[in-house]
């Protein structure tokens, strides 16, 4: 398993934003869905080394990130898109995705290719040389998704990725996920469950700092069998029924 | 975006290069950095701020070099301060610490390569000014060599403002740390001013003071240029930059055990060298020649630069310091009159030379004085001290502003000295505040100096006092031989050798104001060969004080 999560917790003061969480995750694309607040992105800055557990273990990469020497093991096979992506506005595209190439320690030689390579698999080819403050929100994004992907990672933590991007690009995107998934831990926090039924081997659904759901979108679609759950599509009402299931079972106190 | 898993080739025209991981770091910072944006600005700066008032002084390597130092960085300081802050703060402000925060280079190898790439730029605009100004004082052919002690104590301001800002941006990000950077930066080095001026002995430390209260000549002219205050100086600004660069290392999220460790010692190491300067500045003498430091001091810098003076070769000789040849025929024409009307009078001097100004004396506000001109030696020499006076050229000063200065400040005192009124102190040593009191047995000497004086033209008139004591020569020589102000810092208070004022208690009746003018208008009213012939025979008695009024032709 690249993922082996144990009764994680994050506290920020008296919140507490993740709460006790379980996860596993091996090759292949995960998503993570949850309403705002559930603690989705809390959950992933935890799994990409910004900020540690207040308590619970961690193991990424096979390795315990506590320690500095295995932390900076793991940055160098991880690929991290945050939900609110800041850049460099004097950065052309490629000078960007080179910059968190080098920062990543990727050996020199091997810097230009790959730059090369995550520019493109983004579709910014004809951008690469365009400075970041000219680029719309759009391909910032994708320049953003570009410097996550740029070493090739083993782990692949992407919040909100596909923010912005337009219809055509959400479906090149998916492509380019399930292909990362094929070697790769890829796990994807997003609002948009047509993405992760697009693209997603499992999903994990996250309420109030908790996961109250793990499985494969078809098994989240069949969870609003039975159930008057709302939404326009199969995966959206198993979204809905696993929610108001570990709600109620919250405020019964009565098992999901 | 593309589904093709394949390595992409790039096109050739937007292909990265394959240096080396961090120089090419560095590469980006370097030509991103938005210290670029502030190039021409400082560029502006330098021009108004160090190269015209450069250009306005002599070229003299000290002066040029000392305007490098003290101009150039209280105007650059501040804006590199606030440069420096709006580099660190990049990444907070940008909102990129969480993504910069977990790359395997430690965060703090890639803000020393921000900080260097916003340092190397200021660096090479500043040295690229110090090369412009240095070249055209080269080409203005002055004497001797440049000082590179100034332009190294400037060149490590600039690192260490870079770094100050930088830090403090790192630390606190945010749209007006720059801002806040910068003025406190500029209110530390006002702060400093004021401290150096209030002798506060510490404050040598200042890396605007080049050496103290020195007029130019004393340094790097006449003798060699003291570098004890600069290497304190460069220790001090050294210190303040690893301190500043070493804390960025010590958080938590800064890197591993041994790059924090690392970090620690960097702080620790310029704690210690920003400490012991300032320690070695405590123990800073102000000495004749510049500032020494003794745990710093070479005694070998004491020895007198050698060199060939420069001389005119007119019936006295007037040689200077070859530094000032090209004021050669300035200070022949203003000296000549005066030269030929006292040749062949016993004592008077059959050779000019220049000397440098030795005096320290007062210790309160840095405050130094300069000896004047003085006669002495067999055959006689006037030693002449040019400190203070402005020079053809030197803010624009006219060549007849520098003769009328010369021999109004300079021609009353060798006067003053050929007739017999005291007039300070052997050359060498200098003594400032004459305070000295006149008796009757000076009215004489009075009398003939004040004709001399107006025959020569060499002050305008004056009044005689009158009373029961002898008059003083109040106003002509008044400001004394070099009592003007030094570049550098600090006021002068100089009271130079011409200075008569005041009468004393001598002894015996005071003769009336009447009788005094009257004495000075009857041999300013002899012809030329008569006053020579007159002071021929009796200049030793006049010297003695056994000439009275009554024997004046």
């Amino acid at each position: 398993m690249n993922v082996e999560v144990a009764g994680v917790t994050r506290r920020f003061g008296r919140t507490k934003a993740v709460a006790g969480v379980d996860l596993a995750a091996g090759p292949g694309v995960l998503g993570l869905l949850g309403p705002n607040g559930a603690g989705k992105t809390s959950l992933l800055r935890m799994l990409a080394t910004v900020i540690p557990p207040s308590s619970g273990t961690l193991r990424l990469l096979g390795r315990d990130p506590r320690g500095y020497a295995q932390r900076k093991q793991v940055r160098r096979r991880l690929g991290y898109l945050p939900q609110s992506l800041g850049y460099y506005p004097g950065f052309t595209v490629a000078e960007f995705v080179e910059y968190f190439a080098l920062l990543k320690e990727m050996p020199p030689g091997r810097v230009p290719g790959a730059v090369a390579a995550a520019v493109e698999r983004v579709d910014l080819g004809d951008k690469a040389r365009a400075r970041l403050r000219t680029l719309s929100g759009g391909m910032l994004r994708r320049a953003g998704i570009a410097q996550a992907i740029v070493n090739d990672p083993d782990l692949l933590l992407l919040d909100e990725p596909t923010a912005g991007l337009d219809p055509e690009q959400r479906v090149a995107f998916r492509t380019l996920l399930r292909d990362m998934g094929q070697r790769a831990t890829v796990i994807v926090s997003t609002h948009l469950v047509e993405d992760v039924g697009a693209a997603c081997s499992q999903v994990a659904l996250m309420d109030a700092g908790r996961i109250v759901f793990h499985g494969t979108p078809d098994e989240l679609t069949a969870r609003a069998e039975g159930t008057d759950a709302a939404g326009d599509a199969p995966l959206e009402r198993g979204y809905s029924a696993v929610l108001a299931a570990a709600r109620h079972a919250a405020t019964t106190g009565t098992p999901a | 975006m593309t589904t093709a898993t394949a390595p992409v080739t790039a096109p050739r025209a937007w292909r990265v290069s394959s240096a080396a991981g961090p120089a090419r770091l560095l590469r980006i910072e370097l030509r991103r950095s938005p210290m670029l944006w502030l190039l021409p600005v400082l560029a502006v700066l330098f021009y108004v701020s160090t190269y015209r008032p450069a250009m306005d002084n002599p070229p003299f390597w000290n002066i040029r070099s000392g305007t490098i130092q003290s101009h150039t960085m209280l105007v650059f300081a501040p804006l590199l301060a606030g440069a420096g802050a709006w580099v660190g703060s990049r990444d907070g402000r940008r909102g990129l610490a969480d993504l910069v925060g977990v790359t395997a280079v430690p965060r703090w190898a890639g803000q020393v390569a921000s900080w260097a790439a916003a340092a190397i730029w200021a660096e090479a605009l500043y040295l690229a000014g110090v090369a412009v100004v240095y070249g055209v004082t080269a080409h203005q052919g002055a004497w001797g060599g440049p000082l590179w002690w100034p332009v190294t104590v400037g060149a490590a301001t600039v690192a260490a403002s870079c770094a100050v800002g930088f830090a403090a941006g790192a630390r606190l990000p945010g749209r007006f740390t720059a801002g806040l950077a910068a003025l406190v930066v500029f209110l530390a080095l006002a702060g400093g001013a004021f401290a150096i001026q209030d002798n506060a002995t510490y404050a040598q430390i200042w890396p605007l003071n080049v050496q103290g209260p020195f007029p130019p000549d004393s340094y790097g002219i006449f003798y060699p240029y003291l570098p004890d205050l600069a290497i304190a100086q460069v220790m001090f600004l050294a210190g303040l930059a690893a301190v500043a660069l070493g804390v960025l290392g010590l958080p938590a999220g800064a890197g591993g055990r041994w790059l924090r460790a690392a970090a620690a010692a960097v702080t620790v190491a310029g704690l210690a060298a920003a400490g012991t300067a300032v320690g070695l500045a405590g123990t800073a003498r102000v000495e004749p020649h510049g500032i020494v430091i003794p745990a710093l001091h070479d005694a070998a810098s004491d020895r007198a630069t050698p060199y060939t003076p420069a001389c005119s070769h007119g019936a006295v000789p007037v040689c200077l310091q070859p530094a000032y040849r090209a004021y050669l025929p300035e200070v022949t024409a203003a000296l000549g009159p005066l030269l030929g009307q006292l040749a062949g009078l016993p004592g008077a001097p059959a050779r000019v030379t220049q000397v440098v100004v030795t005096t320290v004396t007062s210790a309160r506000e840095n405050g130094i004085g300069f000896g004047g001109p003085v006669i002495s030696g067999r055959p006689p020499v006037l030693y002449l001290p040019l400190s203070g006076l402005t020079l053809p050229g030197e803010g624009n000063a006219p060549a007849a502003q520098f003769t009328a200065n010369l021999t109004g400040q300079d021609g009353t005192a060798i006067v003053n000295d050929l007739v017999g009124l005291p007039s300070g102190a052997p050359a060498g040593t200098g003594v400032t505040g004459v305070n000295f009191e006149l008796g009757p047995r000076h009215a004489a000497q009075f009398a003939i100096a004040n004709a001399l004086d107006r025959v020569l033209n060499l002050t305008g008139p004056w009044s005689v006092p009158s009373g029961a004591h002898p008059p003083g020569r109040s106003s002509g020589a008044g400001t004394g031989g070099n009592g003007a102000a030094a570049s550098g810092s600090g006021a002068l208070a100089g009271s130079g050798a011409g200075a008569r004022s005041g009468a004393g208690a001598g002894g015996g009746a005071a003769p009336s104001a009447a009788q005094q003018q009257a004495a000075v208008d009857r041999f300013a009213t002899l012809s030329a060969a008569a006053r020579h012939a007159w002071l021929v025979i009796h200049l030793a008695a006049l010297r003695a004080g056994r000439v009275t009024l009554s024997e004046i032709p």
